[in-house]
Parts: C-alpha cells; sequence; structure tokens
C-alpha cells in the first residue's frame, strides 16, 4: 500500500469505525469491541507498515488539497516522533478497547461510548500526523469536544457534567489560543506548512510577534497538558469511566499539549522567555501535582495529580532547551503513558471489585486479586522510579537534566532539589496507594465482595506492566532504536550522544534517586496514620480549590457579569431604542455637515409665500398639536392630523401636481376613516393615575424627546432647504419628461412614471399594500379588546337605556335609526362613487388620476356602505372578496408583466397606440391599463379587506356578548 | 430577448405568482396551498442554482436586465452578479428548509402564512437583484411588510408586543432610508446605482456634505436592519418571539442589511470613488465591534437557547460589518463565507430550538440556572450509580443537531464555522497591522468562545441534566430540514476549495466595481417599436 494512502486511513479509519459504532443497537457490547478492535490494529499495523520507509527516507507524507487559497491543506506527515505518538495512541487504544469491553457495564449504552472513543482517537492521530499548522488546531479542538463527550459520559451524574464542561472550557480557551497563537507563526513565517515552520526557527525567534505568540501557543499547550496553574481541570475530569480516564489522561490527551512543545521545540524554544515560562509551570506542576496526589483518598484522584506530576516533569525538561532534555522528555512521555495507563486501568479494576475507591475504606485486597495487586504494585514502581522498571531511566536523565546549569537562574539553581523533593513526593504516593489499597486491614464494609477481574481485562495491564519491565532492563535493545528515529526526528542534525544504559555508575543522579526513595519511604511512615484519617486534599490547600475558584468565576462572569452588561449596554424597551435610533441618526447625519461647514443659500421673502407659509403654519400647528395630544386624547391628535394631510394635499395644488393631491386627499380621508374605526378598541388612557413624581420624570423625559425632536425636524428642514435652494444637478426627471409622451404614450407623466418608467416600483409598493391588509386582517382575527373598550360606546348605551325608559319604543331602535338621513344618502352615493373610480381610472394615463386613485376611491364607496347599513346588511348584500380582489389584483399585475415576455421584451415593458372606437373616437390604449386594472384591484381588495377587520371585529362582539346572555339567561 | 435571459427575474416573479394564486383558494385548503408553496420554492432553488452557476461560469460576470425595456440610468434595472447569485441561493435554501419545517404544523395556526411567506421571499430576492436605490426601498418595504405579518403569525402575547416593537422600529427606519435616498438623488440626480456610482466623485465639493449626510442616513436604516449596536436591540427579542420557521427564514433578515451596506459601501464609496472613498468605513469597523461585543455578552447573558440565538445574530452581523469596515479583498472573502455559514447556522438553531424546548418545562429551566448560578450544593449530591442512560432515539438525533449548531455558533472544528472564522483571522492577520485589527481578532475568538459557553451550558441544561423532560415529539418533516442545512455547512467545509474560490471571486469583483458600473451603463435597450417610433 502507498504510504500516502496509510496516512490517511490512519486518520479516516477511526472515524469511519466511529460513525459506524454509533448504528450498533444498545447492547452489542462484542459487537462494538470487535469494531474498535479492529480499527485500533488496523493503526497499528499502519503505522508499523510505514517504519522502514521512515527510518529510512525521513517523514513519510500525504496531501489532500483543502483550502489552498488560505494555505489550509489537509497535509499528513509522519516523521519519527509521530509515529512514536501515533504506536502509543493505537497500541494503548487497542488495550483500552479490550479493557473497557470488560469494565463496562451491560447496561451501559455502549455505541455512544465506542463512538465518542474511536472519533477521539482519530482526532488525537490527527494532531499527531498533521502537516499543517490549522489542520493540526482542527484536530486539537476535535480531541477537547470529544474529551467533553466522553467525560460526561456519564451524564446523569453532577460531577460528570461539571468534570465534562470545566475540561473543555479550559481546554477550548486553550485552543483558542493556540489559534490565535498558530496564526500569528503562520503570518511571520508565511506559511502554515510544518514543514516550512520548521525551517523557520531563526525567523520565528527573531520576530516581533515571537513573544505574543510564544505566550498564546504556550496558553494551548500547558492548558491541554493541565500544567499549572490551569491544571484543576484533571482531577475533576475523573469523573469519566475509568477506561477513558486510562486513555484520554494518561496516555493520549493530555501528552496532546508535552507533545506540542515537543514539536515546536526546535523553533520555539531555547529563548529565555521559553525557558522562563515553560520551565516555571513544570516545576510548579512537577511539586504541587506530586505534592497534592499524597493527600487524595480518590485513587483516581491521586493518579490525575501524579499524572500532572510527570508532565510537569517533562514540561520543565523541555522548557530547559538542551538537547538531552529533549531526549529525556520524549522517553519519560513514552513511559509514563505505559505505567499510567496500566495504573488506571487497576484502579478501575479495584473499583470495579469492590465498589469504592476511596483509600480509607481500602485495604488487604492483596489476598483477594494478588495478581493485579503484583501487576499494581510493579506499575506503581515504575511510577516512583524503582530501578529496574522503565520510570527509573527517564526519571535518572532528568536528575542530570536538573543539575546542569541552562540558563543561570533562581529556575535553574532550585532544580536540583525541586526534582528530588518531587520524586519523594511521588515515591510516597506511590507507596501510598499500594499499602492502603493492598495491605493492612481488610475492611468490612465494601459494596462488594472482592475477587480477581476476568483474564482479558486484566490482560492490557499485563502487557503494559511487561513493557514497564523490558525496558526498564534492557532499554538499548527494546524502545532503543525507536526512540532514536523519534528523537532525530525532532532534532536533525543537532541530536547529541546518549546512552539509555541503566548503569552509569555511581553518579549524582543515582545518588539522587536513592535520596528520593528513601525520602518518599520515611516520608509515608510519618504521614501513614494522618493519611488514613484525613479529610481529602492536601492540608492548607484543602480550602484552595481551583474547581470551586473557577466556578466562581465562570459565574460572575459569564453569567452575572454579562446579564448586568447586557442590561447596561442595552434595553428591550421600545421608547429608549427609538430614542437612540433618532439621536444616532441625528447626530450621524450633522456629523459630515459639521465637518464640512454647513451654509444655506440668502433666504429672500416675496409677497406669494406669506399665503403659502399661513398654510404651512397651520400644517406645523396640527402636526405639532398631534404629537402633543397623542398620549391622551387619540381623537383630538387624529383630527389633527387631517389637518396636517390637508395641508399637504393643498401644497401639492400649490405646486402643480395634482396627481398626488387627488391622491393623498383620497388616501387622508381612508385612513381617517380606518383609524377612527380602530379607536373604539384602544383601551382609555388617562392621566388621573399617576402620581406628582411620575408625572414630573415624564414631563422632563418629554422635554428631553422634545429637544430631541426640535433638533431632528430643524435639522431635516435646514438640509431640504439646502437641497432645494442649490442649483439643481441634471436629473433623470429631465428623462421623463421628454419621453412621457412620445415613448410611454401618455401625457400625464406622474401616471406614465408610476406605470412605465418605474412601473416596476409600483409592482412593489401594490404588493406591499397587499401584505400590509393581509398583515392587519391577521392580527386583527385574534385580536381580542382590552377588558374596558368591550362594553358598547358610551352613546350606544345612552340610547338603549332611553329606549328601555320609554314604553312605545323597544330596545336597539335609536341605534338602529341613528343618523338615519345620512345613511340613506351615503347608500345611495354607491353608484356614483363608481362612476367617478371609473371616472378617474379610465383618464388616469393623460390627465390627474389612475389604478391607484381609482381603487381609493371606490374603496371609499363601501366604506360607505359598511358606515350606513352595518357589516350585516352590506354582505347579505354584496359578495365582498377582499382577498380575491387582492390577489386578482397581483396576478393581472404580474401577467402584464409578463405578457412582454412573449414579444421578446423585458418585463413590464409597455406598449400604447390609439384605438378607433365607434361613437367615442380615438382613444389612447396602452398595456399599462391593463396594469392599472391590477393596481385598481389590489388597492381597493387591500382597503377593503381592512375595514372588514375593523367591521367584523363589531361583529365577533355583538356575537359574544349575545352569547353571554343568552347563558345569563338560562342560568 | 432570449428566453433564458427572462430567468433573471424569476426569483421576484415567482414567488408573487404563488402568494397571489394563494389568495385565490380558500384558507381551510391546507395541502393545495402547502404544494403550491412547496412547489414554488423548489423551482426558485433550481432557478437561483441555474443562475448561481451561469454567473459563475460567464465571462462577463454581470449580468443587467432593463424592466419595461427602459435604458440604464432612466428604467429600473436588475443586476445579477456573484454576490446577488449567491444572496440568491442562500435564501431559497433557507427558504425550502423553513417551508418544510412549518408544514409539520405552524402553517396551520394562523391565517395566509404561505402567502406572506412567499411575498418575503419576493422582497428579499428583489432586494438582492436590483440595482437601483429607490427600487431597493420598495422591496425593503415589500420584505418588511411580509415580515410584520409573519414577526406576528402565531399570535400570543409575547409575540404581538415583540412584533409591535419590531414594527415601530422598522417603520422609523424606513422614514430614515426615504430621507437619506431624497438627499442622494437631490445631490446627484439619479437613483441608478451604477449611474451613482459615476456621478459621487464628480459630486461638487459645496454638495459633499449633503451626499455624506444624506448616505449615513440611508446606511443608519441598514444599520438597523443588520442590528447593529446600539441601533439593533429589538432584534434578539423580535426573533426569539417569531414562530421557529419564521425565525429560520428571518436569518438572512439581518444578512439585507449587511448585503446592502456590502455593496453600496463598495459601489459608491469604493476605491473609485474621488473624495468620498472608503466613507464610513470606520464607522463600519467600530460599530462592527461594538455589536460583536454586545451580541456576545447577550449570548452569554442569555438564559434560553432562542435569545441566545437572537444575541448570535448580532454577533454574526457585527462580525461582518466589521469586516467590511476593514476594506480589504480577501477579508470580505472571509466574511462572504462567514455569512454564508453563521446564516445557515442560525436558521438550523431556531429550528432546533422549538423542536428540544417542547420538551421542557419552564420550571425546570430556571430551577437549573439558579443552581447554577449558587452552585454551592453541587457536591452534596450523593454519587449515584455509575450506569449510562441511553438517550432515546429521538434525543440522540436533536443532541447531534445540538452539537453540530454549538460547533457551527462557537466556530469550532470541523464544520463551516471554524473555517469561516479561519479565513477571516487570516485574511486579517495577513493584511495591515494595526490596533483595531488585533482587537477585532480578539473579538472574534472571544465571541466564539461565548457562544461555547454559553451552548454547553444551554445544552448540558437540555440534554443531561437529570431533571426528567419528557422526550419531545417530532416528526420527521421537521427534524430533516435542520440535517439539510447541517449538513450544508459540511459540504461547506468539505467544498472549502471551490466556495472560495466563489468567495474570492465576489470579493475581488466588488472592489473592482467599475465591471458592475459598465456592464449596467451599457446595457443596451431591447429595439422595438419605441426604438423605431422615436427615430
Amino acid at each position: 500500500m502507498a504510504k500516502d494512502t496509510s496516512l490517511i486511513l490512519m486518520i479516516f479509519l477511526p472515524f469511519i469505525g466511529s460513525a459506524m459504532a454509533a448504528f450498533f443497537p444498545s447492547n452489542a457490547r462484542n459487537a462494538e469491541a470487535w469494531l474498535a478492535g479492529a480499527v485500533t490494529v488496523c493503526g497499528l499495523v499502519l503505522a508499523s507498515m510505514c517504519y522502514p520507509a521512515i527510518v529510512a527516507e525521513g517523514p513519510v507524507r500525504a496531501q489532500i488539497e483543502w483550502l489552498p487559497t488560505l494555505g489550509l491543506n489537509f497535509t499528513l506527515r509522519m516523521d519519527g516522533f509521530a509515529w512514536l505518538f501515533a504506536m502509543l495512541v493505537s497500541g494503548i487504544g487497542f488495550l483500552v478497547v479490550l479493557y473497557a469491553r470488560y469494565y463496562m457495564s451491560p447496561e451501559d449504552p455502549i455505541p455512544r461510548f465506542y463512538a465518542f472513543f474511536l472519533a477521539f482517537m482519530g482526532a488525537m492521530l490527527g494532531i499527531v500526523l498533521s502537516g499543517n499548522l490549522i489542520l493540526l488546531v482542527v484536530f486539537w479542538e476535535l480531541t477537547s469536544i470529544f474529551s467533553f463527550l466522553l467525560i460526561g459520559y456519564w451524564y446523569h451524574n453532577a460531577n460528570a457534567r461539571d468534570g465534562a464542561r470545566m475540561a473543555l472550557t479550559v481546554t477550548g480557551i486553550g485552543g483558542l489560543c493556540l489559534l490565535a497563537g498558530v496564526l500569528l507563526i503562520g503570518h511571520i513565517v508565511g506559511s502554515y506548512d510544518l514543514d516550512v515552520v520548521l525551517a523557520s526557527g531563526d525567523l520565528i525567534r527573531s520576530s516581533d510577534l515571537y513573544l505574543p505568540a510564544l505566550i498564546l501557543f504556550l496558553l494551548g499547550a500547558l492548558t491541554k497538558s493541565a500544567q499549572f496553574p490551569f491544571h484543576f481541570w484533571l482531577p475533576n475530569a475523573m469523573a469519566a469511566p475509568t477506561p477513558v480516564s486510562a486513555y484520554l489522561h494518561s496516555a493520549t490527551m493530555v501528552k496532546a499539549g508535552v507533545f506540542l512543545m515537543a514539536r515546536f521545540w526546535p523553533v520555539l524554544a531555547g529563548t529565555y522567555e521559553w525557558f522562563w515560562i515553560v520551565g516555571f509551570a513544570g516545576m510548579a506542576s512537577l511539586l504541587l501535582g506530586a505534592y497534592f496526589a499524597i493527600f487524595q483518598r480518590d485513587i483516581k484522584g491521586l493518579l490525575a495529580y501524579s499524572t500532572i506530576s510527570h508532565l510537569g516533569l517533562i514540561t520543565l525538561l523541555l522548557s530547559l532547551g538542551s538537547p538531552l532534555g529533549l531526549i529525556a522528555a520524549i522517553f519519560h512521555m513514552t513511559n509514563h503513558a505505559t505505567f499510567k495507563a496500566s495504573l488506571f486501568m487497576a484502579a478501575g479494576i479495584i473499583d470495579h471489585e469492590t465498589g469504592t475507591r476511596d483509600m480509607q475504606r481500602l485495604g488487604g485486597l492483596f489476598r483477594f486479586m494478588p495478581f493485579t495487586a503484583t501487576l499494581a504494585m510493579v506499575a506503581s514502581a515504575a511510577m516512583a522510579g524503582v530501578p529496574l522498571l522503565n520510570g527509573f531511566l527517564s526519571k535518572e536523565m532528568f536528575f542530570a537534566e536538573a543539575i546542569e546549569t541552562h540558563a543561570d537562574s533562581i529556575l535553574d539553581r532550585v532544580a536540583p532539589y525541586v526534582a528530588v523533593l518531587a520524586s519523594a513526593f511521588a515515591v510516597t504516593y506511590s507507596i501510598r496507594f499500594i499499602h492502603g489499597v493492598f495491605f493492612g486491614k481488610l475492611p468490612d464494609d465494601l459494596p462488594r465482595e472482592p475477587h480477581e477481574p476476568p483474564f482479558l481485562m486484566r490482560f492490557p495491564i499485563q502487557l503494559l506492566v511487561l513493557t514497564c519491565l523490558v525496558v526498564g532492563i534492557v532499554p538499548g535493545l527494546t524502545i532503543g532504536p525507536f526512540l532514536h528515529t523519534a528523537v532525530t526526528s525532532v532534532l536533525g542534525l543537532a541530536t547529541p550522544e546518549y546512552s539509555l544504559a541503566i548503569w552509569h555508575g555511581v553518579t549524582l543522579p543515582l545518588l539522587m534517586s536513592f535520596l528520593a526513595l528513601l525520602g518518599g519511604a520515611l516520608l509515608y511512615l510519618l504521614l501513614k496514620n494522618y493519611l488514613a484519617h484525613c479529610e481529602e486534599g492536601p492540608p492548607y490547600f484543602r480550602q484552595l480549590k481551583g474547581q470551586r475558584i473557577f466556578e466562581r468565576v465562570m459565574v460572575a462572569v459569564s453569567w452575572r457579569g454579562a446579564r448586568f452588561l447586557e442590561n447596561r449596554l442595552g434595553t428591550r424597551r421600545l421608547q429608549p431604542q427609538l430614542r437612540l435610533l433618532v439621536a444616532v441618526a441625528l447626530i450621524a447625519a450633522a456629523w459630515p455637515l459639521y465637518h464640512m461647514s454647513f451654509g444655506l443659500a440668502a433666504f429672500s421673502w416675496n409677497l406669494d409665500d406669506a399665503v403659502f407659509s399661513g398654510l404651512w403654519a397651520i400644517g406645523i400647528f396640527c402636526a405639532v398639536g398631534a404629537a402633543y395630544q397623542a398620549k391622551f386624547h387619540r381623537l383630538v391628535a387624529l383630527i389633527f392630523l387631517g389637518g396636517a394631510g390637508l395641508v399637504t394635499c393643498t401644497t401639492f395644488v400649490w405646486f402643480s401636481a395634482p396627481d398626488l393631491a387627488v391622491t393623498q386627499l383620497l388616501v387622508e380621508i381612508v385612513t381617517t376613516v380606518l383609524i377612527l374605526l380602530g379607536l373604539r378598541w384602544l383601551p382609555k388612557r388617562s392621566e388621573e393615575f399617576q402620581t406628582d413624581a411620575i408625572r414630573m420624570a415624564a414631563r422632563l423625559r418629554r422635554y428631553r424627546d422634545l429637544a430631541i425632536a426640535v433638533a431632528a425636524g430643524g435639522g431635516m428642514t435646514l438640509v431640504a432647504y439646502a437641497v432645494m435652494t442649490r442649483a439643481a444637478p441634471p436629473t433623470i426627471a429631465d428623462y421623463f419628461l421628454e419621453k412621457a409622451y412620445t415613448e410611454g404614450g401618455g401625457r400625464n407623466v406622474v401616471n406614465v412614471i408610476l406605470v412605465d418608467f418605474r412601473g416596476f416600483d409600483t409592482f412593489g409598493e401594490i404588493t406591499v399594500l397587499g401584505i400590509v391588509a393581509l398583515t392587519v386582517f391577521s392580527l386583527f382575527r385574534r385580536f381580542r379588546p382590552a377588558p374596558d373598550s368591550v362594553e358598547s360606546p358610551e352613546q350606544q348605551r345612552v340610547q338603549n337605556a332611553t329606549d328601555e325608559a320609554r314604553p312605545d319604543r323597544t330596545a336597539g331602535e335609536t341605534v338602529s335609526d341613528y343618523l338615519l338621513i345620512p345613511a340613506v344618502i351615503m347608500q345611495w352615493l354607491f353608484p356614483v362613487i363608481i362612476v367617478l373610480a371609473a371616472y378617474l381610472f379610465f383618464r388616469g394615463h393623460d390627465l390627474p388620476g389612475g389604478g391607484f386613485a381609482a381603487g381609493v376611491a371606490m374603496a371609499a364607496a363601501f366604506i360607505l356602505q359598511y358606515l350606513a347599513a352595518g357589516t350585516r346588511w352590506v354582505e347579505d348584500r354584496l359578495r365582498v372578496l377582499p382577498l380575491n380582489w387582492i390577489g386578482f389584483g397581483l396576478l393581472l399585475a404580474a401577467l402584464v408583466g409578463m405578457g412582454s415576455w412573449l414579444f421578446g421584451y423585458p418585463f413590464l415593458t409597455s406598449h400604447s397606440q390609439y384605438v378607433e372606437l365607434p361613437l367615442i373616437g380615438s382613444i389612447p390604449v396602452a398595456s399599462a391599463i391593463l396594469f392599472d386594472l391590477g393596481v385598481f384591484s389590489l388597492v381597493l381588495g387591500a382597503t377593503v379587506l381592512m375595514l372588514i377587520a375593523f367591521a367584523h371585529q363589531s361583529v365577533r362582539r355583538l356575537r359574544a356578548s349575545r352569547i353571554a346572555a343568552a347563558e345569563e339567561e338560562t342560568a | 430577448m432570449e428566453w433564458t435571459s427572462h430567468l433573471l427575474i424569476a426569483p421576484i416573479v415567482l414567488p408573487l405568482v404563488a402568494g397571489a394564486l394563494l389568495l385565490m383558494f380558500d384558507e381551510r385548503r391546507h395541502t393545495l396551498k402547502a404544494a403550491i408553496s412547496l412547489a414554488s420554492v423548489l423551482t426558485l432553488l433550481v432557478i437561483t442554482v441555474v443562475l448561481l452557476r451561469f454567473v459563475d461560469s460567464e465571462t462577463a460576470m454581470t449580468s443587467v436586465y432593463p424592466l419595461g425595456n427602459w435604458p440604464a440610468p432612466f428604467g429600473i434595472v436588475l443586476v445579477l452578479d456573484r454576490l446577488s447569485a449567491l444572496m440568491l441561493v442562500l435564501t431559497s435554501v433557507l427558504a425550502l428548509a423553513a417551508l418544510i419545517f412549518s408544514l409539520a404544523r405552524w402553517h396551520k395556526s394562523g391565517p395566509h402564512f404561505h402567502t406572506l411567506f412567499q411575498l418575503l421571499l419576493m422582497g428579499l430576492n428583489g432586494a438582492f437583484l436590483t440595482g437601483d436605490l429607490f427600487n431597493l426601498f420598495v422591496f425593503f418595504e415589500v420584505l418588511l411588510a411580509a415580515s410584520y405579518g409573519l414577526v406576528l403569525y402565531g399570535s400570543g402575547q409575547l409575540r404581538v408586543k415583540a412584533g409591535l416593537h419590531y414594527i415601530a422600529i422598522n417603520l422609523a427606519a424606513s422614514s430614515l432610508f426615504l430621507i437619506g435616498v431624497s438627499l442622494i438623488y437631490g445631490v446627484t440626480g439619479t437613483l441608478n446605482m451604477a449611474d451613482l456610482a459615476l456621478r459621487i466623485p464628480a459630486v461638487a465639493a459645496e454638495d459633499r456634505m449633503l451626499l455624506e449626510a444624506g448616505a449615513t442616513v440611508l446606511g443608519i436604516a441598514f444599520l438597523v436592519k443588520a442590528g447593529m449596536w446600539p441601533l439593533g436591540f429589538w432584534l434578539p427579542t423580535a426573533y426569539t418571539a417569531a414562530a421557529a420557521p419564521v425565525a429560520a427564514i428571518f436569518a438572512i433578515l439581518s444578512k439585507v442589511g449587511v448585503y446592502v451596506i456590502l455593496r453600496l459601501s463598495l459601489l459608491l464609496f469604493g476605491v473609485d470613488a474621488g473624495a468620498t472613498a472608503g466613507f464610513g468605513s470606520s464607522w463600519l469597523l467600530f460599530g462592527g465591534m461594538a455589536t460583536i461585543a454586545f451580541g456576545a455578552i447577550g449570548v452569554l447573558a442569555s438564559q434560553a437557547m432562542g435569545r441566545l440565538a437572537g444575541f448570535y445574530v448580532l454577533v454574526s452581523s457585527g462580525t461582518l460589518l466589521a469586516a467590511i469596515g476593514m476594506a480589504s479583498v480577501s477579508v470580505t472573502s472571509g466574511a462572504l463565507y462567514h455569512m454564508v455559514s453563521s446564516t445557515l447556522a442560525i436558521s438550523a438553531f431556531f429550528l432546533l430550538i422549538e423542536l428540544v424546548e417542547r420538551a421542557q418545562d419552564p420550571a425546570a429551566n430556571v430551577l437549573a440556572v439558579t443552581m447554577e448560578a449558587y452552585g454551592d450544593d453541587m457536591d452534596e449530591e450523593e454519587a449515584p450509580e455509575e450506569v449510562g442512560l441511553a438517550i432515546p432515539g429521538t434525543l440522540a438525533v436533536l443532541g447531534l443537531c445540538f452539537v453540530g449548531c454549538a460547533l457551527l455558533l462557537a466556530g469550532l472544528p470541523p464544520l463551516s464555522g471554524f473555517i469561516a472564522k479561519f479565513a477571516l483571522l487570516t485574511a486579517m492577520i495577513g493584511g495591515n497591522e494595526n490596533a483595531a485589527m488585533w482587537v477585532l481578532a480578539a473579538l472574534l475568538l472571544l465571541s466564539g468562545l461565548s457562544a461555547m459557553i454559553a451552548m454547553t451550558r444551554a445544552g448540558i441544561r437540555t440534554f443531561w441534566a437529570p431533571i426528567e423532560g419528557t422526550v419531545p415529539r417530532v416528526r420527521v418533516s421537521e427534524i430533516v430540514p435542520v440535517g439539510f442545512l447541517l449538513v450544508l455547512c459540511l459540504v461547506l467545509t468539505v467544498q472549502g476549495g471551490s466556495v472560495m474560490r466563489y468567495m474570492d471571486a465576489t470579493a475581488q469583483s466588488l472592489h473592482t466595481p467599475m465591471n458592475y458600473v459598465r456592464a449596467v451603463m451599457s446595457t443596451a435597450q431591447v429595439p422595438g417599436p419605441k426604438a423605431a417610433e422615436s427615430q
């Protein structure tokens, strides 16, 4: 198989497996395990097959083009270091799959577990094999997401939920930082390709952006590897099922951070900043992790803190900037993965067999599970750094590096002491684990009777422990060559001489090892009694819980703080929003004017203007009056509004725009009547309920609004004046005037513009009218009036009371006789207005009028009928189908528009000519007249639809009150 | 004219005819109405995809349709270029998803749903196609009027209140639109956008302030639509209150404002605009950043998922506005990708929220948040038996969709949200280095973080919290649209290369507006009787 295919398969197989696993039935434990096992074995085989090529020719590559313009391609690259990790990820993955088969309960929904597990493995392999920085971040984030889902696997448990969320938040923030860091690195280098970046170390280190890039990059790596001060998520992630911990929190996810630091070690390391940041984080994690681990009661908690400590060790080694330190770091990564995975599995077995992981409750288990106990002891010894085990070798190398001087600083000087102290702590917690669980008094209150687990559940541990032993005894024959390939792939030609032998003679590091072993054992003896009864957590630091601080900060920032800010920076109320809108528009429009020193033409006055100004004074008075009265006296406001409308109308006449005047007048009439009909349903508002304080505040607010309104209105006036007094530019209107008759076929330019030049605008606007009518209608259908407007109007009540008081009248007679004579006239106006509408319609193309005006006029005829005779009477006699009229109008307009397609012209191209009719003579006929008919139909339909929306509301109310009355009678 | 060239106007005429036709039938004939509506939307999708492929293949990338056969600056023209084709396809995709979703139950819960829906599509398509400023106003009115009807659709006190706020604000914004257009017309004497682009550089120095005042006022009308801080407070409330399918199609409504700003700022105040070149771009940049910040804060502060989604609309708008303010080709290209991705994601999320919340007890929400806010009794809980719960099938599907939405909103890989974020960031960092750029980059990352935190919180509360909720009853036809939109996001990711190529070409042509202007101004009238007459 080609090498690039096998690389691509290595990444995709786990994801394919994950998708398949999701569709298995929930009890298919064996099938799932077989599937996952097969995927992991495939990964192992594929990786192994690439090894000879890597040794012989260097990195194996594969590339699929993805987003080449952005420099993001699906580039995979496996060198020795990546190979080592790929083997680790697949190999331990295989063992964990096997283990999980026995660990997970038959009731657990197993497809979910394996689906997430395999997807996580794919993402982890992706990190390891990525040959593009952005692709690496993609997989990096994926591991965070799948680890979230895996930690939260038992989501009915609150700890699992919190732990999962914390892990995601911390590593997610880290991931964002990493993305930012990687973007900066890519910007410095000019490419996101790993090979290019790895070759540009000097460029990166000398860049101005090195420090921000480094900090962001390290934030990503340190959060992932749970390094101080971001370590707190790892212990909380122990709520995950143990196979997840064994995989994610020993061998893979937490290793991603140190993997990344090692990967970029050649380009980023070696500077003072790197040394300080990485070194401090590593040393703090090493020491604090080990110290905290001693005082855990939960076995998994102990192992989690121990992981933090060991990763701190690796981080510290990487910080030193010496090639030997890097070698030791890589070696310790593999060693830690083997012994920690086996220990997590052992912890899982203990939990599984006894029902608890609390070391204060456990004890004497050696008798029940000697085999498991032996394995755990060996693994713990490796963790403690006992000779003949792999942990010892890398720890020796660590000591050797710790005593070297790398950058003369306080950090460097304390390193040997810290190293010994932390190692002593490691010995202590290892002994505590072994002694506390397997020896001592047998507890009598265990939830279950302990016994050895099934062989296959123990098998992964056996294999891992065997590895610890073999590597520990004959490192040169086992791990040696592979480690060498890995190291040279990172260091290249700079790889120094190093030796993996167990015995280097009596050296200082050996002495330090024994000191640590001895010190650790003594410390355990001292603490033994205290540990048997102490509370969870180390003394003094017990109160300082990273988790709690994190939760508090999260609640403060992401919940309380955010809500506070949202309320401060925003509002949900309408009035402030409108005020803001006007104010922003005012300021924004005034800005350029002020900026470019706005000036006006001189104002001149002549006598003609006096009348017109008087007219406008009335108009202004009406408009202001309408605003002033709008709140409490709606009827008055409406009348004022009508006055202002009439002034507008007169203005159109004044400036010889009869079309606009006619249309405006008709629209004024109809809208005023419709609003009048609507007023009846609005609840009363009264000033009386307000206290003085409220009134005062309201008054101040209104003064402020008045000031804004005056400024906006005044500004608008000035701008309008400025536009009107300047020399007009050549406008498209000239063209319209010129072509209206010659090409548009009409003498009424306004109408020709409306139905021809800009017929498409009209087309849109009639649609708007139709939609508005539909909206009003829909809104009213569900409208339930406020309780205080349900009753009959006062006048009707008085009239009915009169009827009841007088014996010669029956109830309702006065109401029905009310305005009898006007009603008759209004009914008789129906045909008259129809003729008027027809007149307006037909003369439209040459003289003021047109479909719109005709439609409104026709609607007025209907309104009069409804007003005069009532809804019932009208609808018994006329087929009022406004919806169909609207639909017809729109369809007709659209069909007229489409008609021009038949002749090969664009939509709405009009055609006009004169037609000779007998008797009448020559009349102009334009296709636009059909369009105008559509407009007419729609305007009529829309207006009448709104009318009946109001009308039917009254009918509904009557019906409702009648039903209520009927019910009262029967009761 | 050839038959195919009339296809350009079909996205406007087709929904109009469908909407009008729907009015001719009785309200109770639900199946018939649904069939007409669905047929219209499906045809629309096909037509818009054809148009997209057409503009992408053609060497002359801009095609122009003169309405009424009047020559360019005088009559109204429709203009199809890459950007408008993209918006058309996006609209019809959302329309299809929202419509199918509504057919399960929403379309029966009030009058004239389908008509309003079709006319909304007409308004949207018209706004994307038109090349005339006043005609743009008309189509804005069409889509706004239809959106007024739709936001109120389904009634209920909350909806009516939020809907009326929405109407009031947008009416005010429409008046500003008119004022702005009149001022611009008063100074330049034309309404055709391409003609404006030609005339603006020639505007006399003493008239420029009026032009700029007009442009500002006009811009504010669009910014209200896009939801820029401090003009967008109405948006989360209105979108939350709207019925699910309505909110899903509304996802593109805020993008109309962004579209117009993108189009006009580059066309009218682009590189060739002389003294007014680059007008307003720093306002867009800073306003956009403020919007991202406010949106991100709102996302964090949101308890209900609907509000969260509403605030995310602001984040997305802010990102786009700020990106437009950067005025660089590659950033614009990233912004276009972001627009498509975030619109699809928001739409899917609005649909999903309704499905998820169907099963929820509002009281449980409050309780969960209180517990979280006071977080004190967490560890006192007894560790329960460690055996997992099998998620019922429906919940598993909903959960998967939720994860998809969360990834998209938070901009996490592997879905298109990440690509969008990456494209924007890499383009920004690659461009001019200045303080504003770094702040914007940080805001982009932080807004993603806030979405991640908020979505995790909401997701855990909904899917993981042990307070027993009943499993929602969800129909296949309701979950399929959500899946459809999410799969499209996946396609955007996998096909990232070709999508980005399209976006690059779009951004390139937007930043060189002269091609657009030339295409519009050189459109020939179809010779015919009129031409003959006048000769």
